[in-house]
């Protein structure tokens, strides 16, 4: 672990590029999980709104 | 919940002829070149057929062929697998463009047609909302884009001052 920020940034970057190059339907598959989170979150904040 | 359901259902209505040829855009599609692109819907990009005896196209067709296979209607969107799709036509020349030369892309042995990126990228230049912008910037960063061919098709469709106001912009101290 480092806190340089010239090497997280590279990490960072390194990351992404990992990413950019994994194959289109693992990248559809994390898209997916993605969404799910995000609606999952929405959810419980229209629950946690309607509390009370 | 899976993309590849709502494009092998895409794939068999344009086999079915309802509509000519489609592509992915926005978020899903430039996800074939970048990290992947959180998104909550799909955008596809489709080339009509006109009805027989009509020369306006309707989306209509799209609807009734979906409709009949379990597909709702949410508002703009159609839901396909648990996906919001939403069918847009292409905007102007350089959505046409970007339709004729969209390339096909294998997605666990179903193909999918998605602009390439060069056209993704111009088409975030001419439509310029910020999230556009910030796409437009990884496109350049992650050396996703053929220089040549972005320039070419930028010339065409009258964006070379856009995109120099963006070299300006956003790319000055990188060269």
């Amino acid at each position: 672990m480092t806190f340089e920020m010239r090497e997280i940034l590279k990490s960072k970057q390194e990351f992404r590029r990992k990413l950019a190059a994994m194959p289109y339907a693992e990248k559809l598959a994390l898209l997916e999980q993605l969404r799910e989170r995000a609606l999952t979150i929405v959810a419980s904040r229209s629950r946690d709104s309607s509390i009370g | 919940m899976k993309i590849r359901d709502a494009i092998a259902l895409i794939n068999q209505m344009r086999n079915d002829g309802v509509i000519e040829r489609y592509a992915i855009g926005g978020a899903v599609g430039a996800t074939y070149y970048l990290e992947p692109i959180a998104t909550l819907d799909i955008d596809i990009f489709v080339a009509l057929r006109p009805e027989p005896g009509h020369v306006i196209v309707s989306p209509q067709a799209i609807f009734d062929y979906l409709g009949a296979r379990g597909c709702t209607v949410d508002g703009e969107y159609i839901v396909i697998a648990s996906w919001p799709v939403q069918f847009l036509s292409p905007p102007g020349p350089l959505g046409e463009e970007a339709l004729a030369e969209a390339r096909e892309v294998d997605v666990e042995g179903e193909t999918a047609s998605v602009f390439s990126a060069e056209h993704l990228a111009a088409l975030a230049l001419q439509t310029g909302r910020a999230k556009d912008k910030a796409r437009l910037l990884q496109f350049i960063e992650a050396g996703a884009l053929d220089a040549a061919r972005f320039e070419a098709i930028i010339a065409r469709h009258g964006l070379t001052d856009r995109w120099r106001r963006f070299e300006q912009q956003f790319l000055r101290d990188q060269s």
